[in-house]
């Protein structure tokens, strides 16, 4: 049984991780871009972007000021067991989030929508977020994976876009549509380009925006949606993307985008739901495996 | 893009301002104040500012710094520019209002803030990449903080004095030019050839289910 003290720890370790370390996958293909990048702001804002990760790895910052809203996306399964239950996720969640904060690895930015008042501890009454999801198997008995994803402002606030289509709309009317909000987002360097960008085909709207947020926050850049069909699309995109004359911070270049990750759910026979969520070009997020011998694993590989 | 970095010195006068160049790599040296959404909205619709001299204190960083608290006083963590264009509503306003002619931040700002820019001889400078802990580090003291109990630490209005601060581009410049703008044509006409690629046909449009 993993006890709180564990999991206030763990959770509060991950993102204190996750604000100071670039993931792996991010970081390599920074370098192959800034190698390719021949345009010279364009190549600046890659450089500067990987000495100043550098510098936070060092303990000298945090690759990002604007730890932006506090994520968890948790994974447990059958066998997993917890002291005081699953509600204890939210407890130490929220312990881990005011020591983070406390200690500056997340600036306090969680304020109240209306009067803008700052609690100074970046809560609410659902921040900060898990996202709990079960796995049945065999492989991971009684294991808890936590990934700590502070996700910034400029990839929440600008590479935010939801589109109801109809079927008559299309394949024709999902590329356009997910085309068109990349550019957008990326006008001026908004997002943080060059981006992940996720996307969600189907479900409801909630489901729809969640399957393109947690695209672009979990999955390692370079993966493929397993069906044909849908990898063809992301690869389409991808491709479109090198193309459009828009680069890092939105400068004049070549790589505006890391990735187009797409999921996609059955929906409504008479829907087409599509969402665009983006990550920005710092692709925070960190990893923490508690086995259930209290093992406790942390790693910002995501490819394994 | 001119590669050598010109250090300017705060305030900035109207005559170097109105030399810049879009795309020129600048630093800057001398006093600046930090502030974003909160600091624009109380401005124009409250007229509440801090109480400086803007005319010697004449650089508007939009940022929302990590700040800690130490026995010697208050330092800088990471100190990330924001984006601008959150605040173009009021911006035109503000430079006008205090004179301002020297705005530092992320991304752009739109048509009202290059007019006001253009009025006063002033210049928008946008950050190079992810950049807060080298711009930490380039931060000379900290000497004051505004707001900080009504605003908390992010909104707060911290006056800090910097040193070779940068580099950052120059964005908009004193005569109304835009980098951004400029190359928003040059993306938008890439668009059809984006479509065909896509195999989005010319004509298409998403069915309107609002007659």
């Amino acid at each position: 049984m993993i006890p709180v003290s564990l999991l206030e720890e763990v959770m509060y370790e991950s993102m204190r991780r996750a604000a100071v370390y670039m993931p792996s996958d991010v970081t390599l293909f920074l370098q192959k871009a800034l190698e390719k990048e021949h345009e010279p702001l364009a190549h600046e804002h890659l450089a500067a972007t990987l000495r100043n990760a550098d510098m936070a790895g060092k303990g000298k910052g945090l690759i990002c000021a604007d730890t932006g809203f506090p994520l968890y996306f948790i994974t447990a399964d059958q066998h997993t067991e917890i002291e005081g239950g699953f509600s204890s996720l939210w407890k130490a969640a929220r312990s881990a989030v005011i020591r983070a904060t406390e200690e500056n690895f997340l600036r306090p930015t969680m304020v109240d929508p209306i009067s803008r008042k700052n609690p100074g501890n970046n809560l609410g009454k659902a921040i900060p977020a898990i996202d709990l999801s079960f796995i049945d198997t065999d492989m991971h008995t009684g294991s808890l994976e936590i990934i700590a994803a502070p996700k910034g402002g400029g990839s929440e606030i600008f590479g935010t876009f939801y589109r109801m289509m109809y079927p008559a709309d299309g394949r024709e009317g999902i590329l356009k549509f997910i085309y068109d909000s990349v550019i957008e987002s990326c006008y001026a360097g908004k997002v943080c380009p060059p981006a992940i960008v996720g996307v969600g085909i189907g479900g409801t709207a909630d489901i729809c925006m969640h399957m393109a947020k947690k695209a672009a926050v979990l999955r390692p850049i370079g993966s493929r949606n397993t069906d044909k069909d849908t990898a063809d699309m992301e690869m389409l995109l991808e491709k479109a993307f090198l193309d459009a004359d828009i680069g890092p911070m939105g400068a004049k270049g070549t790589y505006a985008v890391m990735g187009v990750h797409i999921e996609k759910e059955v929906t409504h026979t008479a829907a087409l739901p599509v969402a665009v969520n983006a990550q920005c070009c710092i692709g925070r997020r960190w990893k923490a495996t508690v086995r259930d011998d209290l093992k406790v694993t942390y790693s910002g590989d995501f490819y394994e | 893009m001119n590669n050598t970095i010109i250090d300017l010195q705060l305030p900035l006068s109207p005559e170097q301002a109105g030399s810049l160049k879009l795309g020129d790599l600048v630093t800057v040296s001398g006093l600046m104040f930090t502030g974003r959404s909160r600091f624009h909205i109380r401005a124009v619709n409250e007229d509440i500012v801090p109480p400086l001299d803007f005319s010697t204190v004449n650089c508007f960083f939009h940022t929302g710094p990590v700040m800690r608290k130490t026995a010697q006083g208050w330092e800088t963590v990471s100190i990330e520019p924001t984006s601008s264009i959150r605040f173009e509503k009021y911006s035109g306003q503000v430079i006008r209002k205090l004179g301002i002619r020297t705005l530092i931040g992320k991304t752009t700002m739109g048509p009202d803030t290059a007019a006001a820019l253009k009025e006063v001889s002033g210049v928008h400078l946008s950050k190079i990449g992810i950049c807060g802990n080298m711009l930490s580090n380039q931060v000379h003291k900290v000497i004051d903080v505004f707001f900080l109990d009504e605003l908390g630490k992010t909104e707060a209005t911290w006056l800090i004095e910097v040193e070779q601060f940068g580099p950052f581009f120059v964005d908009i410049d004193a005569h109304g030019r835009n980098y951004f703008s400029e190359l928003k044509q040059l993306t938008e006409s890439r668009k059809p050839e984006a479509y065909q690629n896509l195999h989005i046909s010319a004509d298409f449009e998403y069915t309107d289910v609002n007659g």
